[in-house]
């Protein structure tokens, strides 16, 4: 009798001496989140592995920090979702084999295979609006006030009112609370991922955006997020060239046997270019170079999208220089880096002139970049393994979204004396595999 | 697009594998566990092949005691800064136990012969699949029995001395997600699993000062649980697959020395008053290693850094001979954690624990003794860093610990 008393005392005590600590109770801070507006490009939009697809737009880093911002009291998060998985309008990269030219097989980025869920992609979804995520792929900061973009861009063509809508127009028809705003990447990758070969100062899509045009639109478009007195975060523009689209293709990766290198020293002669037994800097081309041609460096690079077959088996940087569209030289790269300065400069100084702050993605993307360990999980800027990027080398997977995500909220935390919990990063996915 | 060169994509076990001081378990006897885990300076039963093993031949005869526990630990977490996450480890039992067969061969011998089985290190702990740390741990239970002869000489009425030797094996299972993803989003898995083996032994020295004064000190060393040939075990995306091949995996943890000094005063006919000052010597544990018999490019051995610090633990116990049957115990116990900031991990989240325990034993016949233990362990709640995986949260556990035994006196 005895021991069955104490046993029973037992089990009581037990379930009244469980740990006792709790999350503590978010608070909104100085901010107010009911009606939260999300204002950028294909960052925003959540596209990833080439394409806009659903989930992708699920996982978007604008829809986690509405997850979180309704701890706090935010409202409904609505996106102009596409209706299937597949892309729009392209087809989305998956990992999968495929055969190259020299017959080897290896794993790498296929496109998508699986169910064609693509009808309704192109349908005007604007009845279904106003939408909080105006995230607009491929749009750069010079187009916001645009009237007629929609006309030449399919993704902002799915959901604004008419073709002739402004951008800005779209994105203030919601009276946003609380706005985030990642403009001004495209004002420099359209050059950067085409080879620099576009102007510095130009308006064509794969020229650097003038810094005057950028200036005006890019304080204009602040000026109507904050015009009913939302506050809001600033992010900044990563410097693209630490991204696996620029680091993925060695400049030292032409590997050469003894006699590969001999026939192709002989080869060069004229040009005085030699080459050795093992890793050698590919040849690219350059009009200023002697003959139009020369090694590349160290610090230039080779982009993601260079045809591989043509590296592989038609003597692309050996036998034949690498075209210019597929490389960044020294100088296109110190345009790239000046550019992304003197935005950001742009960026810095709207914030201060509004009193909001900036979220430096520039400085966090590089950290992600050179490795960082999150709840167990390495990342780096490897191109399929690194766990960030997405398989088009530029955008991110939905777990380096949430990472961008948790960056932005503790800007936010930080300004606005708020505590809004981090995104669970580990809930998310990074790149899968077959 | 280029050939994928696919390394260092998970890091298995690079920041797993701990058992800290969580896993060490002071329940090899009922009477001492009632008292707060006191009982180096006093010859209560034949659980002294442990506690003290000078103490074995005060006893009075032979004795056979066998005892059966039930912890039942709990583990919660809550993600930091801001707190927006919370798990709990999933409800376990463990039932360690100890079984003492010694004592006195006849009355006034001076020799005491025993043997004692029981199990000074085990307990695991099992959060959910999908939690925020599964990339460091999702489950890990240790389990160790010691087998333990011992011989006891007094040398007077004032000093005996005592010494066993120790073989001990046991097993360790561990399990962590990996952060490589099949195409439907679900996990990869890695599994440790092996069994160990190693030696020790068990010094005691027992003083009885005076009628009412008691003093014992016992030193039990080291432990090297050696992991020869453990299985590793991996569930991967096919494409993964040569990179975490299955294989054999080596490793050694090592089960810290304890240097115990305790004090005994019977304050009167009814009362007997304990003190133990128990020293760990964790610092033994500076880092793991694990080594695998195949590497890869994904699969490297690893040597994670514990730097854990030798700590000193308190416990006050008393006894109360309620009536000739029946006595009642109690104890408080404060253990210091031997995990310095920046280490630690969620396998075991250690802290600074505080113990509370009752106990209760009843002799309806002269021979039989019938014991049963209550204790009560709560940590601090704990703002803690995993520096090898950059994992943050606070964590607070408690155990709860139900025991009975008997004694028999031939």
């Amino acid at each position: 009798m005895k021991k069955i008393y104490i046993v029973g005392l037992a089990a009581l005590s037990f379930s009244a001496c469980k740990p006792n600590i709790d999350p503590a109770k978010p608070s909104k801070g100085d901010a107010d989140f009911t009606t939260y507006v999300s204002v950028g490009n294909s960052l925003t939009a959540g596209y990833a592995d080439g394409t806009l697809y659903r989930s992708g737009q699920l996982y978007s880093y604008p829809s986690m920090l509405a997850g979180q911002f309704k701890l706090v009291g935010g409202g409904d998060f609505k996106q102009p979702l596409l209706p299937g998985e597949a892309g729009y309008p392209s087809l989305k990269r998956v990992l999968g084999y495929s055969t190259g030219c020299d017959g080897v097989t290896a794993l790498g980025p296929v496109l998508y295979s699986g169910t064609m869920d693509t009808a309704g992609n192109s349908a005007n979804i604007a009845a279904g609006g106003p939408y909080n995520n105006v995230g607009v792929p491929g749009i750069r900061c010079i187009d916001y006030l645009t009237a007629g973009y929609a006309i030449f861009n399919p993704y902002a063509a799915r959901f604004f009112n008419s073709p002739m809508e402004k951008a800005v127009t779209q994105a203030t028809k919601i009276k946003a609370t609380f706005f985030t705003m990642w403009l001004g990447a495209n004002d420099v990758l359209g050059y950067a991922t085409s080879g620099g070969n576009g102007a510095v100062s130009g308006t064509g899509q794969s020229d650097i955006s003038p810094i005057t045009t950028f200036t005006t639109v890019y304080n204009a478009v602040v000026d109507s997020m904050t015009a009913n007195g939302a506050k809001g975060v600033l992010i900044n523009i990563p410097d693209v060239t630490s991204i696996p689209y620029f680091t993925t293709i060695p400049a030292k990766g032409l590997v050469l046997r003894q006699g590969q290198a001999d026939s192709l020293s002989a080869a060069y002669t004229a040009l005085g270019i030699t080459f050795t037994a093992g890793a050698n800097y590919f040849i690219i081309q350059d009009a200023s170079a002697p003959g139009g041609m020369r090694k590349i460096r160290d610090g230039e690079y080779i982009i993601l999208t260079t045809p591989q077959d043509s590296l592989k088996c038609a003597g692309w940087g050996s036998r034949k220089p690498i075209p210019k569209d597929y490389v960044l030289t020294a100088d296109e790269v110190a345009n790239v880096k000046n550019a992304t300065t003197a935005f950001n400069n742009v960026i810095s100084a709207a914030a201060a002139a509004h009193n909001l702050p900036v979220a430096d993605m520039n400085s966090y993307l590089k950290t992600i970049s050179s490795g960082t360990t999150f709840n167990g999980v390495t990342f780096n800027a490897t191109f399929v393994s690194g766990g960030a990027f997405s398989l088009d080398g530029v955008h991110l997977t939905p777990r380096g979204y949430a990472l961008a995500a948790n960056y932005i909220l503790l800007t936010i935390n930080n300004k606005y004396n708020s505590t809004i919990p981090l995104v669970d990063v580990n809930k998310y996915s990074g790149v899968r595999f077959p | 697009m280029k050939k994928l060169c696919i390394s260092a994509i998970a890091c298995f076990l690079c920041s797993s594998g701990a058992f800290g001081a969580g896993f060490q378990l002071n329940l090899q006897g009922l009477r001492q566990l009632a008292m707060a885990n006191t009982g180096t300076a006093w010859a209560w039963d034949a659980s002294s092949i442990f506690y003290n093993p000078g103490a074995l031949s005060r006893l009075d005869g032979m004795q056979v005691y066998g005892s059966l526990n039930f912890v039942m630990p709990s583990i919660k977490y809550v993600q930091t800064p801001t707190g927006g996450y919370s798990s709990e480890t999933k409800a376990q039992t463990f039932t360690p136990f100890s079984i003492y067969a010694g004592g006195t061969l006849k009355k006034h011998n001076k020799i005491g012969v025993g043997i004692g089985v029981y199990t000074p290190f085990g307990s695991g702990t099992k959060w959910d699949d999908n939690w925020e740390g599964r990339y460091i741990n999702r489950n890990i239970s240790l389990q160790s029995v010691f087998v333990q002869p011992t011989v006891s000489y007094k040398i007077n009425d004032l000093v005996s001395v005592g010494a066993g030797f120790i073989y001990a094996f046991g097993n360790v299972k561990i399990e962590q997600a990996l952060p490589v993803q099949f195409a439907n989003g679900a996990d990869g898995k890695g599994t440790l699993e092996g069994n160990a083996n190693g030696v020790g032994f068990n010094l005691g020295v027992h003083v009885k000062a005076t009628n009412k004064l008691q003093l014992g000190l016992t030193y039990r060393s080291q432990v090297k649980m050696k992991v020869d040939d453990g299985t590793a075990t991996f569930v991967v995306p096919t494409s993964l697959s040569a990179n975490f091949p299955n294989t054999n995996f080596s490793t050694n943890l090592k089960l810290p020395d304890v240097l115990t000094l305790g004090a005994g005063f019977k304050v009167n006919s009814k009362l007997i008053v304990l003190a133990d000052l128990e020293y760990t010597g964790w610092k033994v544990y500076d880092s793991l290693v694990f080594d695998y018999k195949v590497n890869t490019s994904s699969l490297a051995d690893t040597r994670t850094p514990r730097l854990y610090q030798s700590v000193m633990a308190i416990r006050l116990g008393a006894n109360y001979q309620l009536m000739k049957m029946l006595s009642v115990s109690a104890g408080v116990a404060y253990d210091p954690s031997p995990v310095r900031d920046g280490y630690v991990s969620p396998e075991l989240p250690d802290a600074n624990r505080y113990v509370g325990t009752v106990g209760a034993t009843f002799s309806p016949i002269k021979k039989l003794t019938i014991m049963a233990a209550l204790e009560f362990v709560s940590s601090d709640k704990r703002d803690a860093t995993f520096l090898p995986a950059n994992f943050s949260g606070k964590y607070q556990s408690t155990a709860f610990t139900a025991g009975v035994g008997f004694a028999y006196h031939f």
